[in-house]
């Protein structure tokens, strides 16, 4: 077996390439990282790799396809860095550009090899533009919530044009965070309560994902290993809603006061980030305004979303779990252990003192006590009305009448290349 | 009434399409709270997309609101945003076009070469910067487009203050001992005010149009306030399945920028036979 470049794979290889991200501070979020104790080459095919303690979902974790990856090692520059992605797999890179990348088939695959000889993946940034390119012929495959978005209004029009759409029940959830350290009324557990009570899922669902999408109380859906149990889906309830922000002391109307201050709230939106993610607010901010809470939408973009989250400017904004393969803990760790840097996605809620605790001891229970673990966090998020789940986004894909054989992939991270075969 | 005078001349020599759709956008736009038959912002989910019924005639758009009390609606955000963008920019372009024409020499020179920096840049472009910069706000937009549009107003300002400094009567007043503030406020100013409110209306139709652009952008006025740009980019989506969605703010912006164009050509034509 070879790498693209004719490089032998071997125990070296391998090695060199664990070596690149295991065991790093910055990859504590998986078990293998953190637990990780050295590795050991046994023979020209074999590599011993030794952790403190057993791995749970090792495997799982070696599949991911960030951080972990086999690169040839003559494909670095001279100090390490990546330069060019020369692997073992199905495909080799061929072209690379701003506009898009073309790939070909790497007929030394030790697998089962694609069947087909090209694959070309083009940059259109537009969905309104993608769904021309598609019905006009210029591209055969479009959608996944992460690499193409369709929102289910355009999967309607599609269909209704003839052409082929695929849904997959998706494993990520829209979760709305209140931001308790920017406003000091979020930070009472009966306004989170009366917001939550104040949305209406089920018509969100229907009305705006055509009834593709499922409402929810969870953070995950089932789809998702460890998920927990599954809690109530909150149903509109404006009176217990009002009753609560009046116990909470936001009394009067149409906009509630407490201590001569207004119960307004800003709603961050990046219509880019979560597509649909727009109407969705606007439907929250009128059905707010029934219980008397004034919700003020910001519409930014991707950079600026990607600066205000993670500096924690928002009061309200709309998140995304991360999806297979990465959870429970991609979204457990990354979205709640306060102490974890998480980038750009910023954090869903922070409590160090009551939140931190229970992620930490999620993420280091042995493997018969983690389901536990986990439902603790779930519990407490959910009893503490931590965050607002609203629904699990749906996958859409649509694809041209030639591709046969079209499977969701298993992750928004899989190219879903493997089923596919072109009729001409 | 000197500044006001000139204005309503024009007006009454304008083709009478444009003063029709423009007097219609103009009393929508003042009336809008009281003649639009439902809230503008009411969401009735059960209904939403639906074509038009009795109760609502023109239909109601993705969230199940009244599409007619929205366009009424806009147009009032229109005819508020374009007037504040049109004193604001009115304001620095006609203070910094007076003071140029009135100096003349290096104030001229140096103020005229800033005007040319300003109009080189394409106004789109400006107001996209100072919203990246201040942020996305109503504000900020109205702040933006003013930005964008004074340097026009100079050029013209000084142009009219120009051609008024050289009028005998200006030479006249200077003779009899007028101070420099009496010439200023009194003589110069009001006549230059005059001349360019008729260049500020023909403006409005694309004014009216940048804060459509802003908001179908995302950049401009905030959602639910009802605004024709952003009407427009909540119903694209619906384009095929529902194009009535977007023809009707569509047709709205389009018949009001027309409007305000034909009557910016009749300006110019009339100017250029006045000369």
């Amino acid at each position: 077996m070879t790498f693209h470049d004719g490089t032998p794979f071997d125990a070296a290889a391998v090695e060199w390439n664990l070596k690149r991200w295991i065991g790093l501070e910055a990859n504590n979020w998986m078990n293998s990282s953190r637990l990780y104790a050295g590795t050991d080459i046994v023979d020209d095919d074999h590599v011993n790799v030794r952790f403190k303690e057993p791995v749970l979902g090792l495997l799982q974790e070696f599949a991911y396809v960030r951080p972990v990856r086999l690169l040839s090692p003559k494909s670095v520059s001279g100090d390490g860095s990546y330069k060019a992605p020369v692997g073992t797999g199905p495909w080799h890179q061929a072209t690379a550009g701003n506009e898009g990348s073309a790939f070909e088939r790497f007929d030394a695959y030790w697998g089962d090899k694609p069947s087909f000889k090209y694959l070309e993946v083009k940059v259109l940034p537009d969905s309104r533009g993608r769904m021309a390119a598609l019905r006009a012929g210029d591209v055969d495959l479009i959608g996944g919530a992460f690499v193409s978005p369709l929102t289910a209004t355009e999967a309607e029009t599609l269909k209704g044009a003839g052409i082929d759409v695929v849904i997959d029940p998706g494993t990520t959830t829209m979760i709305m965070a209140f931001n308790t350290s920017r406003v000091e009324a979020l930070r009472d557990p009966k306004v989170r309560k009366a917001i939550n009570l104040g949305i209406d899922r089920a018509a969100i669902s229907q009305v705006l994902y055509r009834g593709l999408a499922t409402s929810t109380g969870n953070l995950f859906s089932e789809t998702v290993p460890y998920s927990g149990k599954r809690f109530d889906v909150p149903r509109r309830d404006t009176e217990t809603a009002k009753s609560l922000l009046e116990e909470a002391g936001w009394v009067g109307g149409p906009v509630r006061q407490k201590d001569g201050k207004d119960l307004a709230i800003e709603l961050v939106v990046s219509e880019e980030q979560v597509p649909g993610s727009r109407s969705v607010a606007e439907v929250i901010q009128s059905e707010l305004q029934e219980i008397g809470v004034t919700l003020t939408i910001r519409s930014v973009d991707h950079a600026s979303r990607h600066s205000d989250i993670p500096e924690r400017k928002f009061d309200l904004a709309f998140f995304q779990t991360f999806g297979a393969p990465y959870e429970p803990f991609g979204t457990v760790v990354g979205l709640f252990l306060s102490t974890y840097d998480n980038g750009v996605d910023g954090k869903l809620f922070i409590d160090p003192e009551h939140l931190d605790p229970l992620v930490l001891a999620a993420m280091s229970a042995p493997e018969g006590e983690m389901e536990a673990a986990l439902q603790k966090v779930y519990d407490w998020l959910h009893d503490n009305d931590a965050i607002a789940p609203l629904l699990f986004v749906p996958g859409i894909w649509a694809h041209a009448a030639r591709v046969k054989g079209f499977q969701s992939p298993a992750t928004e991270y899989d190219m879903p290349y493997e089923n596919i075969t072109l009729a001409e | 009434m000197q500044p006001v005078r000139p204005l309503l001349k024009a007006i009454g020599a304008f083709p009478r399409s444009a003063v029709f759709t423009i007097c219609a956008f103009v009393l929508l736009g003042l009336l809008a709270p009281y003649i639009a038959p439902h809230d503008p912002n009411a969401q009735d989910l059960l209904v939403a997309g639906q074509g038009p019924t009795l109760a609502h005639p023109f239909g109601v758009d993705h969230l199940g609101r009244d599409t007619l009390s929205r366009l009424i609606v806009a147009a009032r955000t229109s005819l508020v945003g374009v007037c504040l963008v049109l004193v604001c920019a009115h304001a620095i372009g006609i203070a910094i076009g007076t003071i140029a024409g009135y100096r003349r020499g290096w104030t001229d020179e140096l103020l005229m070469r800033i005007v040319d920096v300003g109009q080189a840049i394409p106004s789109l472009i400006v107001s996209l910067a100072v919203i990246g910069i201040a942020g996305v706000s109503y504000w900020n937009m109205i702040l933006a487009l003013a930005l964008a549009w004074w340097p026009g107003s100079a050029r013209i300002s000084r142009a009219v203050a120009v051609n008024t400094m050289n009028k005998p009567h200006m030479e006249a007043l200077r003779v009899l001992g007028a101070s420099p503030v009496r010439i200023y406020f009194v003589h110069l100013l009001p006549t230059t005010i005059g001349a360019v409110l008729v260049y500020a209306t023909a403006d409005a139709g694309a004014v009216a149009l940048a804060i459509a652009t802003l908001s179908f952008l995302g950049l401009g006025i905030q959602p639910p306030t009802p605004e024709w740009g952003q009407m427009l980019v909540d119903a694209l989506p619906y384009l095929e399945s529902d194009p009535r969605q977007v023809i009707l703010p569509g047709l709205t912006l389009t018949l009001a920028v027309i409007g305000f164009n034909i009557l910016g050509e009749a300006v110019a034509l009339t100017e250029f036979r006045s000369r």
